[in-house]
């Protein structure tokens, strides 16, 4: 782990710069550890670093750090709950909804119908949430349905639409641009719900 | 019903605060007043609490008629603002009546100005705050017919800024960076060519972020994972074409940066017109957090 000073009050931490379960968990322990500390007013969770900002009304860029280390040290491994909350997805699998579906299908050499499970089986963890509110990169993607994101990105893409880019998948929390696969539609809509760690499962209904 | 008609939103108006804190971990954006200095003194001129009520960050053309009495703080950009067709003196309060027309003609100097009324404009709070950010769809734009509700005020307690504290929005613009951790991924030539440098405010500069114009810079890695974004972080595209970040910047991201610039300089860049020009200078966390305190103090 290492810490870096980002801007005039922001610092970042890093966890060792790969996109694995491993190194997400220590991500996950380490937002739990500082979000409720005094002074540190807003924590950016993503990947393999956490960005701080803090109140430099309490802290200077070292004291800061000497608060952070203090109380990353306190960690407990067993973590009960080590994959976060987990979030079922209710999911309408159809090429009515999905339209890329069939082509997701044929770029890997697979039914529909095994897209489809392939893509629920896996259960999915949040490894960073940004590009809007509530817009959750969920990974990883089972490597038999991993497809690149379209040439051309769309001008719409549906509220619920879910969705395939490379390793990940989504759920766009509302209408807007995008330029990844659209495989279902969910109707779920509590988007403030996900945070980094969390584990989410897509179900498929109808 | 008492506040302003909007007769004319002219060319982009919004309400905002100091901005949203506490949310970044849901991918919302902090917003907040781009020039956040002199949205600062909108309110400490209206003896504000905590200077956090609420302004309307405005830019030229905007024209609007009170329908009740209000005193209003007029701070930020010189848009030759007018009170029933006279001109008045901004970065100061002034008594407004029941039909009275106030008007923001034309850009003199700087870009956005802030109009704060006595208790603030009335509206609710979205996620704690009342800054308006589009691509979220919290708040909107200020359009031609809109009514901006405010509770009327009668009384007039003259303040005004000391000359002292009222920036110069022409001077000539270096902005202070700190070197960021992403340092290593520039060569001490890259560096060299962008301290030497000078850019040109793009016409592809908003709320999000300014795109600069001029020398390319190279990083010598492009493959970042996306990580969270500091206010006044510098991006370097493909291309290599730097992008200054603020206030409503997205959270994560994945270019490489060369720095980020400090606040204080983000508001001035904040009222830089197009076409105007920007360099860069490199300034200690020491000295950028003493600079840093004493502004909160303001």
């Amino acid at each position: 782990m290492t810490i870096q000073i980002s801007s005039v009050n922001t610092l970042i931490i890093y966890f060792e710069e790969r996109i694995c379960e491993e190194v997400l968990d220590q991500v996950q322990r380490a937002y739990r550890l500082l979000k409720d500390i005094e002074g540190i007013i807003d924590i950016t969770p993503s990947y393999h670093s956490l960005l701080i900002e803090y109140d430099i009304g309490l802290y200077d860029y070292k004291s800061i750090q000497k608060q952070i280390r203090h109380h990353l040290a306190k960690q407990n491994p067993n973590h009960k709950d080590k994959k976060g909350k987990l979030i079922k997805i209710p999911t309408l699998y159809s090429e009515a909804v999905g339209i890329d579906l069939a082509r997701v299908a044929k770029l890997n050499a697979l039914t529909i119908q095994e897209v489809i499970e392939i893509h629920t089986q896996t259960i999915y963890r949040v490894y960073a949430i940004g590009f809007m509110l509530g817009f959750a990169y969920l990974a990883k993607v089972d490597k038999q349905i991993v497809t690149p994101r379209l040439a051309t990105p769309r001008a719409k893409v549906p509220k619920g639409s879910i969705a395939i880019a490379e390793h990940q998948t989504a759920i766009y929390p509302k209408d807007s641009a995008g330029g990844w696969n659209i495989i279902g539609q969910t109707k779920f809509d509590d988007f403030t719900q996900f945070e980094v760690g969390d584990s989410v499962q897509f179900v498929s209904i109808g | 019903m008492s506040g302003f008609e909007v007769l004319n939103a002219g060319l982009f108006a919004s309400i905002q605060d100091l901005g949203r804190q506490g949310y970044a971990h849901l991918g919302i954006s902090h917003s907040g007043a781009m020039d956040e200095y002199a949205y600062r003194w909108s309110q400490k001129l209206l003896q504000h609490q905590k200077q956090n009520q609420n302004a309307l960050e405005l830019m030229a053309g905007l024209r609007l008629k009170a329908t009740a009495p209000t005193q209003i703080a007029i701070t930020g950009a010189n848009l030759s603002f007018k009170i029933n067709a006279q001109e008045v003196t901004i970065w100061q309060t002034h008594q407004i009546k029941a039909g009275d027309i106030l008007s923001f003609d034309k850009r003199v100097s700087g870009q956005r100005a802030y109009l704060a009324v006595k208790e603030g404009f009335i509206l609710k709070k979205q996620y704690r705050s009342y800054s308006t950010t589009l691509k979220e769809n919290i708040g909107a734009r200020v359009q031609k017919g809109d009514f901006l509700a405010f509770n009327p005020y009668s009384a007039h307690n003259r303040q005004r800024v000391k000359s002292l504290y009222i920036p110069n929005y022409e001077k000539p613009l270096i902005l202070r960076l700190l070197l960021s951790y992403q340092e290593a991924y520039f060569e001490k030539k890259e560096k060299e060519k962008f301290f030497a440098s000078k850019y040109e405010v793009t016409l592809q500069s908003d709320r999000m972020g300014y795109r600069l114009k001029g020398e390319a810079i190279t990083p010598s890695r492009t493959d970042i994972i996306s990580e969270g974004i500091a206010f006044g972080s510098i991006q370097i595209p493909k291309g290599g074409q730097p992008i200054v970040l603020l206030k409503e910047r997205q959270t994560i991201g994945g270019y490489p940066k060369i720095g980020t610039v400090i606040p204080l300089d983000c508001f001035k860049l904040a009222q830089a017109p197009i076409g105007s020009q920007v360099a860069f200078e490199k300034i200690g966390i020491e000295e950028a957090q003493k600079l840093m305190k004493r502004y909160m103090q303001l």
